[in-house]
């Protein structure tokens, strides 16, 4: 045997290698380390560079920045109310539509849908996740916003809101408190809040969706088929069985929807109208923060570019908790899951 | 030892080679749970061991523990000496290096690197050893000829390995841990993932690489024990019930608890 | 009794129906937007948009912009696959069940959705802010920059896949390597990278579809050019920031040449898509 013919001077060979490979395995794990910490600290420099950036602002205006509404380059006066107002309501509209229409995707394409049925739809459907959010700016400025100047805006204004085109209100309009407000509106124009709500549900249904689907597949079978035999309809197998097992999953799939529809600029962008102004209606052109930003940080100079940078600020604060929610609630799942 | 009074005397009348793994006294633990207790045996030098044992016992636990692969894992812990030729590998200091060189090992389903055949073989002993082309093919066709699958596969040492059966990539395993010319083979339930055929073939290798290697075989088929070891340990929920001369085992065990298992009756 | 049943029946139908008509409605959408991407793309197709660049406005094409998006993917992907895949390689092979990496996995995942435009401003922070100081503002915004903004947002994207993927390796394939008394390094370089090859092909393609149409973080990096230009310090055009200006330029030639690039962004991104769910299948494939 070869290794027998000298004993020592293989094993010298050895113990140098084997030095020389832990040198080396070591080395390569800090490097690949290094490579994982940018990941941390792409987030933290993220944070720390917009809170850098707002430093200005944030100084200047304190905590009325968040409660004021006026955004004037004139007078040098910002304030985050209009964009964060915009912020939420438009990502409150896409939930409103997005949540209900993925939860019936799910549960189509999980336990409604024939077999063959399945996989084409969801790689369609997972096909409108994949499309850049800007397209979905492009159709929405210039194919849904019309349409929806033409065909939906009017309805609203006249059935339910309080400035109607023909000055007679309606019964909803003139009885139902707060809804006349929401779509009462005299701009001419698609451009709107519930405009940018709706382009933007579109754009999430689909990450709802899948991220329900997943974890509707994940419910074990004989759990369903013990409800099954029991006589349940397909519908209360899903209410009462699949839903509640994966309800934190679920919540968190619609949680991560939120945080892309908070964060999202280009799809909004075009449709929201810019307008930085406060109005009830959500027929009314308003602002986004992502929005705000896109339109204006280019010309920004002095302290409009530090506002700017602080409401990035709050933005990436506010995504990130939600995110953090939303993985929480996704990993909860997975734990019962035992993975 | 005094503790070794399991195995001893009776195995060591009848040994005609030395040992070549002395193990003693040793504990396994992992997370806290005490997997295997107290195990002392001498694994004799080119014989082939067997260690059976209903599953869960901890007979693959012992055999990784032979070449410390265990090591990879956190929170597992080896106490207690295993000698290879005189030297504890449990030691600190011993070279992992000089380990897996010595103690080669085959695992339950066959795994063929992503790589040609010939690379398939060629990459430990590339480790291990500089060698011309001429010298490294000479020694992989070796290795190939010693597990018995260069006729098969001769003419298409470029292909993925990938694209060979599950016998032949067994094979193709065991060619790969001798031709780093080990002393000791570990083969760890080799033939549980495969048909009866192959399964014959690999028994058949092991019975003309005993002549060269010192084969330790954890086999939860008793048959296959019986056909293939000079040896056989049987263990039982973590220790070393009984380790004889394999047709002692198989025809005159002499604990309780071996005869019921090898008579069919639990496990 | 049977009031009740046929109450129940009644729900569960209404209900699935509705289920339906919810997965109708989503793929309605999806059509909706590819046909009108289709209809006004091709009809704005024309040799001048490869050829003439957009200095020309409506007599122009788009030649800079793509070229310019070319150098923008391609740096950021340059840049983001090498630390994405070793970082994800230090979660499945180094860290996996350690406490810093599943806190690191964890904030991967929120990288991965973060909001785009906040990265962009994080790098004009970092890189256009100290370049213009350095070169005393004669180089400000850059390809390189954009490269820069895109490479964080394909980063998380390689990071999970390579981790994933190599956590699908089977373990027994790094015990046959290190008994064999392979060190880990070569091990992992040599044969589990190896093995997850196509999955990590995946992931760096799927980066590159999501960062091919990213616009925001491009406005105030790369910011954009009218003229072609291959340095990347110089401002650079891209397509998706072409086409944001085109869109909201007045005019109707402009919107025409904003539908042609929106189409051969989409068209680019869903070629992408295609080949990386044809790599992965054939991963599948050669595993089994």
């Amino acid at each position: 045997m070869q290794a027998n013919d000298g004993v020592t001077a293989p094993g010298m060979i050895q113990e140098q290698r084997a030095r020389r490979d832990a040198r080396d395995d070591r080395l390569f794990g800090w490097l690949l380390k290094l490579c994982a910490l940018l990941v941390l600290a792409a987030l933290l420099g993220a944070a720390g560079a917009t809170l850098w950036g707002g430093r200005e602002a944030f100084g200047h205006f304190g905590l009325g920045f968040l409660a004021s509404s006026a955004w004037d380059p004139g007078s040098d006066t910002y304030g985050a109310l209009v964009p964060v107002y915009g912020t939420l309501v438009t990502s409150a509209i896409a939930l409103l539509i997005a949540v209900p229409v993925s939860f019936g995707v799910a549960v189509y394409l999980s336990e409604v849908a024939p077999r063959w049925l399945r996989t084409p739809v969801a790689s369609a459907i997972e096909l409108l996740a994949g499309i850049p959010s800007i397209i979905y700016g492009m159709w929405g400025l210039f194919v849904f916003a019309p349409f929806f100047a033409d065909h939906i805006k009017p309805w609203l204004t006249n059935y339910l809101g309080d400035k109607p085109d023909d000055g007679k209100l309606s019964w909803v309009a003139a009885h139902v408190p707060f809804v006349g407000k929401l779509f009462g509106s005299d701009s001419p124009f698609g451009a709107s809040v519930l405009a940018a709500g709706i382009v933007l549900a579109v754009m999430i249904i689909p990450f709802i969706s899948s991220v329900m689907r997943e974890v509707f597949q994940t419910v074990p079978t004989r759990l369903k088929e013990s409800a099954y035999a029991l006589g349940s309809s397909t519908w209360e197998v899903v209410w009462d069985i699949v839903l509640p097992y994966t309800r934190s999953a679920v919540i968190g799939g619609i949680f991560l929807g939120l945080g892309r529809a908070l964060g999202e600029t280009m799809a909004v962008t075009f449709v929201l109208g810019n307008a930085m102004q406060l109005s009830p209606s959500l027929l009314d052109p308003g602002a986004s923060i992502a929005s705000t930003i896109a339109n204006q940080f280019s010309e920004a100079a002095g302290m409009q570019k530090s506002a700017l940078m602080a409401l990035a600020f709050l933005l990436f604060v506010v995504t990130f908790i939600v995110l953090l929610i939303a993985r929480l609630m996704l990993r909860r799942l997975a734990h019962k899951e035992g993975r | 030892m005094n503790d070794s009074a399991l195995a001893a005397p009776p195995v060591q009348a009848a040994a005609a080679t030395p040992p070549k793994l002395k193990v003693r006294d040793l504990n396994f633990y992992y997370d806290g749970f005490h997997a295997l207790k107290g195990i002392s045996m001498d694994v004799p030098e080119k014989q082939v061991t067997a260690i059976i044992g209903p599953s869960g016992c901890g007979k693959s636990t012992l055999l990784r523990i032979f070449n410390r692969i265990y090591a990879i894992y956190p929170k597992l812990e080896a106490r207690g000496s295993i000698e290879l030729d005189g030297e504890n590998i449990l030691a600190p200091g011993y070279s992992m290096n000089r380990l897996r060189s010595k103690v080669g090992m085959v695992f339950q389903k066959p795994v063929p690197f992503p790589m040609t055949i010939f690379e398939n073989v060629a990459y430990g002993i590339r480790h291990h050893e500089r060698l011309s082309r001429s010298e490294m093919e000479a020694r992989v066709e070796q290795a190939l000829r010693s597990a018995a699958l260069w006729d098969e596969v001769k003419d298409k040492l470029k292909q993925n390995a990938l694209g060979l059966s599950g016998g032949q990539q067994q094979r193709l395993c065991i060619a790969r841990a001798i031709a780093l010319r080990p002393e000791v083979l570990l083969l760890d339930e080799p033939t549980s993932a495969l048909d009866p055929i192959a399964t014959g073939r690999i028994e058949q290798l092991v019975e003309e690489l005993k002549h060269e290697y010192t084969i330790v075989i954890v086999t939860h088929n008793m048959q296959q024990a019986a056909r293939c070891s000079d040896r056989t340990a049987f263990m039982y929920l973590g220790e070393l019930i009984e380790f004889d001369r394999t047709e002692q085992i198989f025809t005159k065990p002499g604990k309780k608890q071996t005869e019921d298992y090898i008579t069919g009756r639990f496990g | 009794m049977s009031a009740l049943y046929l109450r129940r029946r009644i729900a569960n139908w209404v209900a699935l129906a509705l289920s339906g008509l919810a997965t109708l409605l989503g793929l309605a959408f999806l059509v909706w937007i590819l046909w009108e991407t289709l209809r006004q793309g091709i009809a704005a197709l024309d040799l001048k948009l490869f050829t003439k660049i957009t200095a020309y406005g409506e007599d122009g094409g788009l030649a800079n912009a793509m070229v310019g998006s070319l150098i923008i993917d391609f740096i950021g992907i340059a840049i983001a696959t090498p630390i994405g895949v070793l970082a994800g390689t230090w979660l499945a092979e180094y860290a996996n069940r350690t406490r810093l990496g599943e806190a690191i996995r964890f904030l991967n995942d929120i990288l991965l959705s973060a909001p785009s435009i906040v990265l962009g401003l994080f790098v004009y922070t970092i890189v256009v802010l100290p370049i213009t100081s350095l070169t005393s503002g004669n180089t400000t915004f850059s390809g390189f920059a954009g490269g820069v903004a895109l490479a964080l947002i394909a980063l998380p994207v390689i990071v999970r896949t390579t981790d994933e993927m190599l956590r699908l390796v089977p373990s027994t394939l790094r015990e046959a390597a290190l008994s064999l008394g392979v060190p880990q390094w070569k091990l992992t370089c040599q044969i589990l990278v190896r093995a997850a090859r196509s999955g990590i092909i995946t992931g760096v393609l799927l980066a590159l579809a999501r960062i091919s149409g990213e616009t925001a973080p491009l406005l105030f990096t790369a910011f954009g050019n009218n003229y072609m230009t291959l340095n990347p310090l110089d401002k650079m055009a891209s397509l998706p920031q072409v086409i944001y200006q085109y869109a909201n330029d007045p005019g109707d030639a402009m919107h025409a040449l904003a539908w042609a690039g929106a189409f051969v962004v989409t068209m680019f991104v869903l070629l992408l898509s295609l080949a990386s769910r044809f790599v992965l299948s054939r991963n599948k494939v050669s595993h089994e």
